[in-house]
């Protein structure tokens, strides 16, 4: 009996070790055959915090599919893309008509809406919404409105003590995608603005006195955080470091005259009045929309890629068509986190139709 | 006799690399910089902008050369920004690690040298990055609430030192952690000079009735004059060409000269840095070439600081 056990034993543990060496031939195989794919992105370090939530979600949906993406910068994500080294760059900006001039093969595929805020660090006074306006911040960048209790501030503000302080202005002192939408805020809201100095990812800030140059998001929260009466413009994915650091954020002044904080409700309005005026490129600024409840500085965040893909054509236009799905990357359990907003229906079919010229 | 012209044909191709690669950069340099010279001339080293232009406009051609409209770029304030960080650590430097080196190879009791030595050594090696968040996390606060007060009460009257003070980043900030990172190198260096001056010298200084100081000043430090000079030279290159450090802590002015030694610069090796990815994205290309003739000055000038070098070593020759 004894022995019989010991045979029937071993049988069956030569035949699961025999399924287990199957199986494990199969995976391995599959494995083989399709983790194949990589994707690639890098670019603008606002769209990346969105890239880190999208990554694990669509690689555990499609386990052959490996994406990679980086936090650079927009501008080296579109040289990048331009230059084939990763598929999907990241920018906050959409590409020039002489960039697309010299690169007629580039696609500029938006997959969500941001926003900027004007934040700041008033003692006292940073639970209270000030109110600003594209001029008023022109003057203070430029430096002829130079005290918080600047007459035309106060106008702006009845009722609230603004302290009689210097204003210490904080801009990006690296190249960035928050200083173009900035500036294209202050420069369509304030034709001066826009005549002496213009809107770029780097512009000729006046020399103003205390003013601080930051790099990147987290110096600029720093550099708020640091000094008191201080005003700066942060990317909407750092809301919630702004929130916790118990610093202010402003009511913006929009084209209807109305003051605004980017909420769910003033960001797609602004975005609603801007569809319309998509083109099929897609390749528009949304700052300063028109509307009653619009918030002035919302923009699209672009994927660039080639329609050159040639094998990586499906999985890159599978990944993208679920990126910009409600039900896939633009459902609000990623959106939401980052303070993004879902493309709007409209801006979604060009989207697509956009997606559908990669082969 | 065949191995022998073997081994010196391989040794001469060996050799022969560095001066190569220092040419390919030269070469490199002066292609990718060629069309911003082009475009900018001579004004580029005196102006004071950086100014990409109109990047969504259409591009233009001027002095031949397609730029997006409104490109203008002067780094005049790059240069200055530059040059006056990096003298000033060398002059805040410079004392300091003369004194600290002779401490520690003169007064230091001898068990404890090599430790002391040794922790000099190390700091010398710290990576420049560490000093830059040091500065931006401690040296700037501090800076800005008990230094530069403290300056503008004591120096007010001095033109240069005069407020406003700004927010603690800038020059004098950015001076100091250079000055911080360059002092170990040069006290390591003068230090083992010192130790390789000849006993008999002290010795003659002390039986003619001088005290330790005296000898110290009057004949061991003089001995090592061109010691000390060289460091200073190899240091203030590393001042010079030092980039994450000084990006962290120097506020990064956009386009003007300070006007105090407390205000915001810019240095000519963090500001390639901050600016490629913006250059990137311009169509033309020309912001690029721009950073690259940046990079030629900042070679060029270099360069120049070691020639001055070899210049100040011959005049203090023996």
């Amino acid at each position: 009996m004894k022995g019989m056990f010991k045979a029937k034993g071993l049988r069956t543990g030569s035949l699961v070790i025999k399924g287990v060496l199957a199986a494990t031939l199969a995976t391995a195989s599959i494995g083989a055959a399709n983790a194949t794919t990589t994707i690639q992105e890098t670019g603008s370090s606002l769209l990346y915090p969105l890239f880190n939530l999208w990554v694990p979600a669509y690689s555990k949906a499609h386990p052959d599919v490996q994406i990679n993406a980086a936090s650079t910068g927009s501008g080296t994500g579109i040289a990048q893309s331009i230059a084939g080294n990763v598929q999907l760059g990241g920018s906050d900006a959409y590409l020039s008509g002489a960039m697309m001039k010299k690169h007629p093969h580039m696609l500029n595929i938006p997959v969500a809406i941001s926003s900027q805020m004007v934040n700041y660090n008033l003692p006292g006074l940073n639970g209270k919404h000030i109110k600003l306006s594209g001029p008023v911040l022109s003057r203070i960048y430029e430096g002829t409105a130079t005290y918080w209790d600047d007459s035309a501030i106060k106008r702006m503000n009845p009722g609230v003590d603004l302290p009689h302080h210097r204003i210490v202005p904080v801009h990006r002192s690296d190249g960035s995608g928050d200083t173009f939408l900035f500036t294209q805020y202050l420069s369509f809201s304030h034709p001066y603005w826009h005549k002496k100095y213009g809107y770029g990812t780097t512009v000729n800030w006046p020399a103003v006195q205390g003013e601080i140059g930051a790099t990147g998001n987290p110096g600029m929260v720093q550099a708020l955080k640091d000094n008191p009466y201080s005003v700066a413009y942060i990317g909407i994915s750092y809301k919630g470091q702004i929130d916790k650091d118990g610093l202010g954020e402003a009511k913006l002044k929009n084209r209807s005259g109305n003051f605004v904080l980017p909420t769910v409700e003033t960001v797609p309005a602004a975005a609603a009045a801007m569809v319309p005026k998509t083109p099929k490129d897609e390749r528009v600024s949304l700052i300063f929309a028109p509307g009653h409840n619009a918030y002035p500085i919302i923009n699209y965040e672009y994927t660039i890629v080639s329609a050159d893909q040639g094998d990586m054509a499906a999985p890159l236009k599978q990944f993208l068509n679920w990126a910009v799905s409600t039900k896939g990357g633009n459902a609000s359990e990623f959106l939401k986190p980052v303070n993004f907003m879902p493309l709007p229906q409209k801006a979604a079919e060009l989207t697509r139709a956009q997606i559908a010229k990669i082969h | 006799m065949k191995r022998n012209t073997w081994f010196r044909w391989g040794v001469t191709a060996c050799a022969s690399i560095i001066p190569l690669v220092l040419l390919a950069i030269v070469i490199f340099l002066l292609i990718d910089s060629w069309p911003a010279m082009r475009f900018n001339g001579w004004h580029f080293l005196v102006s004071n902008q950086w100014n990409l232009g109109n990047e969504y406009g259409d591009l233009v051609t001027v002095n031949g050369q397609q730029v997006p409209p409104g490109a203008d770029y002067g780094i005049g304030f790059l240069i200055v920004g530059t040059l006056s960080s990096a003298f000033i650590a060398l002059l805040l430097a410079l004392p300091v690690s003369v004194a600290a080196s002779a401490f520690l190879a003169e007064m230091v009791p001898k068990r404890l040298q090599n430790t002391a030595s040794l922790m000099v050594e190390l700091l010398a090696g710290v990576p420049s990055v560490v000093f830059g968040l040091w500065g931006l996390i401690v040296l700037v606060p501090f800076m800005n609430h008990y230094i530069y007060p403290g300056l503008t009460h004591v120096l007010g009257d001095i033109p240069f030192f005069q407020p406003p003070t700004g927010a603690g980043y800038g020059l004098l900030t950015s001076s100091v952690v250079l000055a911080v990172m360059i002092a170990p190198l040069i006290t390591s260096t003068v230090r083992g000079a010192i130790e390789n001056v000849p006993m008999v010298q002290r010795e003659a200084g002390l039986a003619l009735g001088a005290t330790r100081f005296e000898v110290l000043v009057k004949t061991v430090i003089p001995g090592v004059r061109r010691v000390i000079i060289g460091a200073g030279i190899l240091a203030l290159g590393r001042a010079l060409g030092e980039t994450m450090a000084v990006l962290m802590v120097s506020g990064n002015a956009l386009g003007y000269l300070p006007h105090n030694i407390y205000s915001p610069i810019s240095t000519m090796a963090s500001f390639i840095v901050s600016q490629l990815d913006s250059a990137l994205q311009d169509a033309s290309g020309m912001a690029e070439h721009a950073l690259a003739e940046i990079a030629l000055i900042l070679f060029a000038i270099t360069l120049i600081v070691n020639v001055a070098a070899r210049g100040l070593l011959w005049l203090a020759r023996d």
